[in-house]
């Protein structure tokens, strides 16, 4: 988890739930990449996991939330408006359903 | 979006970031060798630490001759969970986004209830049942609005701050990840 992802690279960071679900805390992934390819990504190598984690999680990048539904919903309903795309670098998180307190 | 500074999930330079003016922050290794996260602006303090938490030192931090009031807070870890013994909890947690929002949470409450101070602070790693998890103490001139400031901020951390409570039930079944949403058990752990 330390230090930065490899160049061409961003690192996706993984709590609770996801970490359960990936046994690992994070991945390197090769960006560019949409967001909204990110799903996909994730079930192809984790099997299972968009039901399991995925549906009841929110993401972020850079510490912002991203809204990767409405960022589909722009995609298809007009060709201009293209999703947002991961970076170099970016630090993106799984965000499962909060249980502080 | 590309930032050319790439830091690492626990550097805390980036939770300045989006922040309008900036807070000053303090990562220090406590005594025993644990880390300590914090964000201070005037009035405000939000902390995450492994170590046990301090209701004293806490009070003490929002005290102030302006105020009238002081209301502390303290969640404690509880031994069961729907009548099923609990043997212990751990808490984790995003720490550069966990204190950004608590942070934020601080400044609005502070603001909407005229707070002379808050202080949040929540425990990470294994909490043993009975201590305290999370320690919220606000300041006012006045009881009424740091009774209702310090209801409103620990309801808001329960619903927002990215941090995530692990329950170990013992024996075959692992532990539970707990969702404060909706109260249901959440997903097995492994």
């Amino acid at each position: 988890m330390s230090g930065k992802p490899p160049a061409g690279h961003f690192r996706l960071l993984y709590f609770a739930s996801a970490t359960s679900y990936t046994r690992k805390s994070s991945d390197d992934f090769p960006a560019p990449l949409p967001i909204t390819d990110l799903p996909e990504l994730l079930e192809k190598k984790y099997p299972g996991i968009e039901k399991a984690v995925l549906s009841s999680s929110a993401i972020t990048v850079n510490l912002d939330y991203v809204d990767v539904k409405e960022e589909q919903q722009a995609a298809t309903t007009s060709e201009e408006s293209k999703p947002m795309v991961i970076q170099e670098g970016d630090e993106v998180a799984i965000i499962p359903p909060v249980s502080s307190g | 979006m590309t930032e050319g500074d790439e830091q690492g999930h626990s550097d805390l330079r980036r939770t300045i970031k989006a922040t309008a003016a900036s807070p000053s922050q303090c990562s220090k290794m406590a005594e025993n060798s644990t880390l300590f996260h914090c964000l201070k602006e005037e009035g405000i303090s939000v902390a995450l630490t492994h170590d046990t938490l301090d209701a004293r030192s806490i009070m003490d931090e929002v005290r102030s001759p302006k105020a009238g009031a002081i209301v502390l807070f303290a969640g404690t870890t509880r031994d069961s969970f729907d009548s099923k013994p609990v043997l212990h909890l751990s808490y984790e947690s995003y720490p550069p986004l966990a204190l950004q929002t608590m942070l934020s949470i601080a400044r609005a409450i502070r603001q909407k209830h005229s707070l002379t101070a808050i202080t949040i602070i929540h425990r990470l790693g294994v909490v043993p049942i009975g201590e305290a998890s999370v320690l919220i103490a606000v300041s006012a001139p006045h009881r009424q609005a740091a009774w209702k400031g310090g209801e409103e901020a620990l309801e808001d951390v329960k619903e927002k701050v990215e941090i995530w409570k692990l329950e170990e039930f013992g024996g075959e079944e692992g532990g539970i990840w707990r969702a404060n949403r909706d109260g249901a058990a959440g997903c097995q752990s492994g």
